[in-house]
């Protein structure tokens, strides 16, 4: 087992937010946790990755990754750890990214900085990912700041650096939200693809219940900060046992549902 | 839907920008559409297609290039002043994010009322009470027509879109992307509502929207904008049996829940 979350509970200011979060993951499995706004979704793999924003933290439980709990690791610890272990894309790669800096600098230093390469073979290395994701001419986006890409190319940016190592486990928080249909739909199979390859597992946070079940081998659902349900992603989407899950399924709009006008 | 008036009807309407860079972009090119009262127009497309332009056109808030926009068989294309203001009673608008289209600094009564006091005089006694009757009407609670927006929910906010959009009582009001920030279970009490103010009111929408699900079960007909032109308009409920290749591939991107079982 890669990752084995025990009655994880997550305190904003002293207030707890989300409470008795109990899940595992095993090396190349892709797990969803679906939820809306505020349900605690986005803390619980903040948690898991050491930084939750403000003055979020751990209140209790445990995080084993590989074995290790990685709930209270000092930040020197973290660092042999994030984005080589444990990689993350977030919805909008382009504020992840220093927009006065080109791409290939900043992903160059990334790759340095976890590794003894040389600039002439990152850069090497880094062309190679982009060139995986589907960027033609991974030469011109090296040399392009973010702001001078589309936000589909700026998310397989990300995706790629996120990559770069091959991590053990990958946290995707609304990786495809913020992107068009036709390029969603897309990214989402460049994704499973890549993630497959690599062999990680992964937890991706999504709104979007048709891309959960399309990617993930489990589900969880989120309301509250308290997990309603968790199980295979058949079991989710066609049994669902919380009264929770059947009304957010009910309210996912489908070609051929029950309309609105007559 | 034939037999229906045409409430709002565009014919040929070109709209061009011009780059940074001298270059032309075309925007809108000969997009023709007819909108029936009471009927709600779909309008889906990718980024960039020129879906809000169109829209923004049809408000005056850009010139058409050419063509023209006919509002009850009234040539509305090159209104100004007075007669443009005016037409703001028949045609109004709802935002992706009512949150930056608001005054943070007004409370939801001024904001709800504003549309109104641009036309007549109104009391802040009476803005209150027409505030209390709309905000019921999108079944919110009469206190909030004291707060400020900042203390509302998304959900929540966009019902103050609604009932502003509402105050006038348009012919037409034009929904664009009103419900994609918002989650599933508040997305659908929005279709919801703005269904039932439909059958009450039979107001006419145009809604546009990239999500395929939820553009076919709200709307009548669904018009396809690919690079500025329309493609394909169908049924809302006949959009699986759509015939162009670009239509497809928009299907085809649709993440279904019920597909996978």
């Amino acid at each position: 087992m890669l990752l084995d979350v025990k009655n994880l509970s997550i305190a904003y200011q002293g207030k707890p937010t989300v409470s008795n979060v109990n899940f595992d993951l095993s090396a190349g499995e892709i797990m969803a946790i679906v939820g809306e706004s505020g349900s605690g979704k986005t803390s619980v793999i903040r948690a898991i990755l050491g930084c939750l924003s403000g003055n979020g933290q751990v209140a209790g439980g445990q995080i084993n990754f590989g074995g290790r709990d990685i709930a209270h690791l000092s930040n020197k610890e973290w660092l042999s750890i994030r984005g080589k272990d444990i990689a993350m894309i977030f919805q909008d790669s382009g504020n992840m990214l220093n927009p006065v800096q080109t791409i290939g600098k900043q992903f160059v230093e990334y790759l340095q900085l976890h590794s003894s390469m040389s600039k002439r073979e990152a850069a090497e290395k880094a062309c190679s990912l982009l060139l995986r994701m589907n960027l033609p001419d991974p030469q011109r986006v090296m040399e392009s700041h973010a702001f001078e890409l589309s936000g589909g190319m700026r998310q397989r940016v990300g995706i790629a650096m996120a990559l770069a190592f091959a991590p053990k486990l990958l946290l995707a928080d609304e990786p495809t939200s913020a992107l068009d249909v036709t390029t969603q739909a897309q990214i989402v199979d460049e994704l499973m693809q890549v993630v497959h390859e690599a062999g990680s597992a992964m937890i991706i946070v999504t709104h979007n219940i048709g891309v959960a079940a399309h990617m993930a081998d489990k589900i969880m659902v989120m309301a509250g900060g308290k997990v309603v349900e968790y199980g295979s992603t058949a079991d989710v989407i066609e049994r669902p046992q919380a009264e929770y899950t059947q009304a957010l399924l009910r309210a996912v709009p489908e070609i051929g549902g029950t309309r609105y006008v007559g | 839907m034939s037999d229906k008036e045409i409430l709002l009807s565009t014919d040929k309407i070109c709209k061009e920008f011009t780059k940074s860079d001298g270059m032309k972009f075309t925007a809108c090119k000969d997009v023709s559409l007819n909108l029936y009262r009471g009927e709600t127009l779909g309008l889906v497309g990718e980024s960039g297609c020129g879906k809000s332009t169109f829209v923004r056109t049809i408000m005056g808030l850009h010139p058409a290039d050419s063509g023209k926009i006919f509002f009850k068989g009234e040539d509305i294309t090159r209104l100004s002043g007075e007669k443009r203001r005016a037409m703001a009673k028949h045609i109004q608008m709802i935002f992706q994010d009512p949150s930056t289209a608001f005054n943070p600094k007004m409370r939801i009564r001024d904001i709800i009322c504003e549309p109104l006091r641009n036309f007549a005089k109104v009391s802040d006694k009476e803005a209150e009470a027409r505030a209390v009757a709309l905000l019921e009407q999108v079944e919110l609670a009469p206190e909030i027509a004291l707060r400020y927006p900042h203390e509302l929910s998304g959900g929540q906010r966009q019902r103050v879109g609604i009932a502003r959009a509402l105050i006038l009582e348009p012919e037409v009001i034009i929904c664009d992307e009103a419900t994609s920030a918002l989650d599933v279970s508040v997305q659908d009490s929005i279709a919801k509502l703005l269904a039932k103010l439909q059958r009450e009111k039979g107001v006419s929408y145009i809604f546009i929207c990239h999500d395929l699900g939820l553009v076919s079960l709200i709307s009548h007909r669904v018009a396809v904008m690919q690079n500025g032109q329309i493609v394909e308009e169908l049924a809302g409920d006949k959009i699986a049996q759509a015939q162009h290749p670009y239509t497809k591939k928009l299907l085809s991107s649709v993440f279904s829940v019920k597909k996978r079982a």
